[in-house]
């Protein structure tokens, strides 16, 4: 509290330059039709109640239920059912809205508010501040790199999947009891990442309205009750945000809205303040799209059985090249991407800023090409939700009369020039991004080519990976 | 404090409702007779020890765990039933005779397939003398199966039945008789009738083309006909559609890693070599074929054919050598 | 940019965005002949991977297994066998539009099995020629596509 204190003058400071937006935005909030259902604490708490129990389903199916995948609830739930819908709907659409929702920190932050009903907060737990040399994108990248390690069993594996649910479930109740607020959420989930980069992209947000009412208001309510620890007048862009509105409910003036806003807009900030850290998350992300591409979705059964055989020389193989793609020459390509653009227009910044600040056209470009790889890894096994509503531990029933449901044709036909399409608006978007961002530095337009290029590249490896 | 309680009321249902479903089902399950079908590798039959009573209906559900595999009891006329990955399969089965009935599975799941079996103790209700069994045909000959049968002597060309018939009179009448037959080589018979005085003036080629006459007498078209049928699933995927000995198991078995049990493993038999062939009886092979490999890849199938299809195999064995069409011309 | 400029520069754009999408590519003459592939299968890759052919080509494709039972289906064709090992089965159909359709495995053949896949190839690729020049294009409108 002391810290907010003292940080207030420049907070406020920052926030005139932020933009009072929220006041020319559509409040959603503030819509008769939806009011209710945003400000009153019942609604979110029965969806994540059935999320948690759904949860639990899941787990028991992968552990009790038949071991071979398609069948399994667990598996086609997990990595075909809620990951299309997190990768085409809740955060393209929603932000980080999926945090929201999500099972996993919630019997912490129950506990941590000392009941279901009650405002959010800190009243049990020992709330310790997360060490701030964990802080950052980097433990993401890293967990996301070692799941790309393992990817191919986890994905076919039902009990692998139940038991990394429940190490994740447990590791999240545990860390809220040692640390403050959603220290596994905004830290250690491997989701949380990518998700919070993307979610600068959406057109939903969290902000205040009237900054002015801040101002004089000492209490901070909504700083209290926030399970992730933000301050929303200082709020920069939506990644740390999970929509929870929780701060939204709490604030004695009224004074905090939930935006529609044009996609984008954290991108279009001024002086973005990218980190090294969600430079290279976002790299990861890139490079993991192209490997899940070539692995699952490419004819080299050599390399899927090298991704399969943990523990063999082959899979050492693998994970080296996967890492390397990932660390040295995804990187290694944009920071020369980087360099030249240097030296073509944006001299007398020195090379590890201008890294971090190119960084934001990468998010469009690995949101839009990881939609066009969900499409082409989910979309052909659609038919397995239904079949596994009616089956789910593959047990031979029929709840639903599913059981033996095939998708229409005509999904699968579209789902090449979906992908393709997906693939052409991220490229748009992020060279647009670039170029923009160059002509609100006043530097020379030419500077902006090598990362377009560069996203040329890629989005072209892309496009031969899942057409070709 | 109404409203906590309320909530938390709502989650323990949720939870509860989630958790007891789950729970029953579980247990339901475990009440069920489910027999697991997995590749040997795996574990094979889960229980691999069935029990059942004569005249008593035993209705057994089935899924498999990895791939697709079938249920079918071993020499009896009841037809497989496929079981596929996350599926249930069901069968009833009554049994009129009490005894042990092997189980086993009859799609390729692996170079291990054939050792995926189990037993069904089927237990009478009232006390049978046991039936005798006969010891197979090798063993009253007292023949050594593994001994090396190389022929002796080889045919230039396939030997015809059909152009031996033409000279059918001629042939002597033990060779036309079924204990011939069984316990002579067709090299052996071939060297049988060059000592034949009134054979003398035949030429080597056209008395192989007797050997194959008298061999075809053994058997009919049905017979190399149903042959076909039980080589095609069961003998194809090792020895080959063509004999060859190069069915697609074949380099594996030659592969010390899948030996399941750490035995020797040799490459399976060519039937269409000659030399091989040839010097084996019919009776021998239908040794092999009961018994098996003694820790080679090949499968012992006693349990599994009855003696009529193992015949059948056999004759359909001797269609890789011999040319068995009667309307062949010269 | 002076007004006229942009309106050519944009139409310009616009009309190669259309040509890419839909001008008909050129196309090797139908031949019609027959081609005959041996597809083995093993967990989990096909093999050979991709199969080459001409659109009207006729396509014979026997599946061999090598461990245990696979299946084929081919994405936009409908067509499915399955094949023991020892026992090959072959399916005989009619290569229609060009471009690259992803084949499958349809039986269920282990822990990969949603992952075995091969790619048909009839005549050249269209999606991703058009998709090549469009990402081009995409390229060159978001370095001109200024708004600040």
């Amino acid at each position: 509290m002391k810290a907010l204190q003292d940080a207030m003058p420049l907070i406020e400071k920052t926030s005139r330059l932020v933009g009072t937006s929220a006041e020319r935005r559509l409040n959603l909030a503030r819509l008769p039709w939806l009011e209710w259902w945003i400000k009153s604490r019942w609604p979110l708490l029965i969806v994540r109640s059935v999320t948690l129990a759904a949860f639990i389903f899941t787990i028991l199916a992968g552990l009790v239920g038949s071991p071979v995948g398609s069948h399994n609830f667990a598996i086609i739930f997990v990595w075909i059912a809620w990951w299309t819908a997190l990768k085409l709907l809740f955060i393209p659409l929603g932000g980080r809205s999926w945090c929201s929702v999500c099972p996993l920190p919630m019997p912490g932050e129950w506990l941590q508010a000392g009941g279901l009903i009650s405002k959010a907060g800190n009243a049990n737990g020992f709330g310790l501040r997360w060490p701030r040399r964990l802080r950052g994108y980097w433990l993401a990248s890293g967990l996301f790199l070692l799941i790309g390690m393992f990817s191919a069993v986890t994905l076919t594996d039902a009990r692998l999947t139940a038991w990394i649910l429940l190490i994740l479930l447990v590791s999240a109740l545990a860390l809220s009891l040692v640390f403050e607020r959603r220290a596994f959420c905004s830290y250690l989930c491997p989701i949380g990442g990518f998700t919070g980069l993307y979610a600068k992209t959406a057109p939903l947000e969290v902000r205040v309205i009237h900054p002015a009412v801040c101002k004089t208001h000492s209490e901070k309510t909504c700083y209290l009750h926030c399970p992730w620890g933000i301050y929303p007048l200082a709020m920069r862009d939506s990644s740390q945000c999970g929509l929870c509105m929780e701060c939204l409910r709490v604030c004695e003036y009224d004074n905090i809205a939930l935006n529609l806003r044009p996609f984008g807009s954290d991108l279009a900030v001024s002086q973005p303040k990218t980190g090294l850290d969600e430079t290279l998350l976002a790299l990861v992300m890139l490079s993991s799209a192209l490997s899940f591409s070539a692995v699952f979705t490419g004819p080299w059964g050599w390399l899927k059985s090298a991704a399969y055989a943990i523990g063999s020389p082959a899979w050492l193989a693998y994970s080296a090249a996967y890492l390397a793609l990932s660390l040295l020459v995804l990187p290694g390509l944009y920071a020369l991407a980087v360099w030249l653009s240097r030296n073509a227009g944006e001299i007398g910044k020195p090379l590890k800023r201008l890294i971090a600040e190119q960084a934001q056209p990468l998010l469009p470009l690995g949101l839009f090409t990881w939609i066009a790889f969900t499409i082409d890894f989910a979309f052909p096994k659609f038919s397995l939700i239904l079949s596994v509503l009616s089956d789910p531990l593959g047990w031979g029933w029929d709840l639903f009369g599913t059981a033996g449901a095939s998708i229409h044709p005509a999904i699968l036909g579209a789902a090449p020039m979906l992908q393709v399409g997906a693939v052409l608006v991220g490229l748009f978007w992020s060279v647009n991004l670039g170029q923009r961002r160059v002509e609100t530095q006043q530097a020379n337009w030419r500077a902006a080519l090598p990362v377009a290029a560069f996203s040329l590249l890629y989005s072209l490896l892309m496009l031969w990976l899942l057409v070709g | 404090m109404l409203r906590e309680w309320l909530a938390r009321l709502i989650l323990v249902i949720l939870l509860l409702a989630t958790g007891l479903s789950l729970a029953a089902a579980w247990k339901a399950r475990r009440a069920a007779n489910v027999l697991y079908a997995r590749m040997p590798e795996n574990g094979g039959w889960t229980p691999s020890d069935l029990r059942a009573t004569v005249g008593e209906p035993l209705t057994i559900r089935m899924t498999s765990d990895d791939v697709t595999h079938s249920f079918a009891v071993g020499q009896m006329d009841w037809p497989a039933v496929d079981i596929y990955p996350g599926e249930m399969s069901a069968v009833t089965l009554t049994f009129d005779r009490p005894g042990k009935y092997t189980f086993y599975c009859t799609r390729w799941c692996g170079v291990n397939h054939w050792r995926m079996r189990g037993t069904i103790q089927v237990s009478a209700t009232e006390p049978e003398a046991p039936e005798k069994a006969e010891p197979p045909l090798y063993v009253q000959l007292g023949l050594d199966i593994d001994a090396e049968h190389s022929a002796r002597f080889l045919p230039d060309r396939t030997p015809s039945a059909g152009r031996g018939a033409i000279m059918g009179a001629s042939l002597p009448q033990k060779y036309a008789s079924r204990e011939y037959y069984l316990s002579h080589s067709p090299s052996e018979a071939w060297q049988d009738l060059r000592d034949e005085s009134n054979l003398s003036m035949r030429s080597d080629a056209e008395l192989w083309d007797l050997v194959a006459f008298a061999w075809s007498l053994q058997t009919t078209s049905d017979a190399i006909a149903a042959g076909e049928e039980l080589y095609r699933p069961n003998c194809a995927a090792c020895h080959g559609k063509t004999g060859g000995g190069n069915g697609v198991f074949a380099k594996e078995l030659g592969d010390e890693a899948h030996s399941l049990d750490g035995h020797a493993i040799a490459a399976p038999a060519i039937f269409s070599d000659p030399e091989n062939m040839l010097g084996a009886s019919p009776a021998l092979l239908h040794g092999k074929i009961v018994r098996g490999g003694m820790g080679t890849g090949m499968p012992y199938w006693g349990p599994i054919f009855t003696d009529e299809q193992v015949w059948a195999l056999v004759s359909y064995l001797w269609t890789f050598q011999f040319n068995f069409d009667l309307e062949a011309k010269p | 940019m002076i007004r006229w400029k942009k309106i050519t520069f944009w139409g310009l754009i616009a009309s190669l965005g259309l040509g890419f999408s839909l001008a008909p590519l050129p196309a090797r003459a139908n031949s019609g002949a027959h081609k005959v592939f041996t597809l083995q299968a093993k967990r989990y890759a096909f093999w050979p991977a991709v199969l080459v052919v001409n659109p009207g080509d006729r396509v014979t494709i026997e599946l061999i297994p090598q461990d245990v039972v696979h299946g084929l289906s081919i994405d936009n064709y409908d067509l499915n066998m399955t094949a023991d090992p020892g026992q090959t089965t072959s399916l005989t159909f009619i290569a229609g539009q060009p471009g690259s359709y992803t084949m499958r495995c349809s039986v269920t053949c282990g822990a990969m099995h949603p992952f075995m896949i091969g790619r048909l190839q009839v005549g050249q690729n269209d999606l991703l020629w058009r998709a090549a020049g469009l990402a081009l294009l995409a390229a060159v409108a978001g370095i001109f596509w200024r708004r600040v």
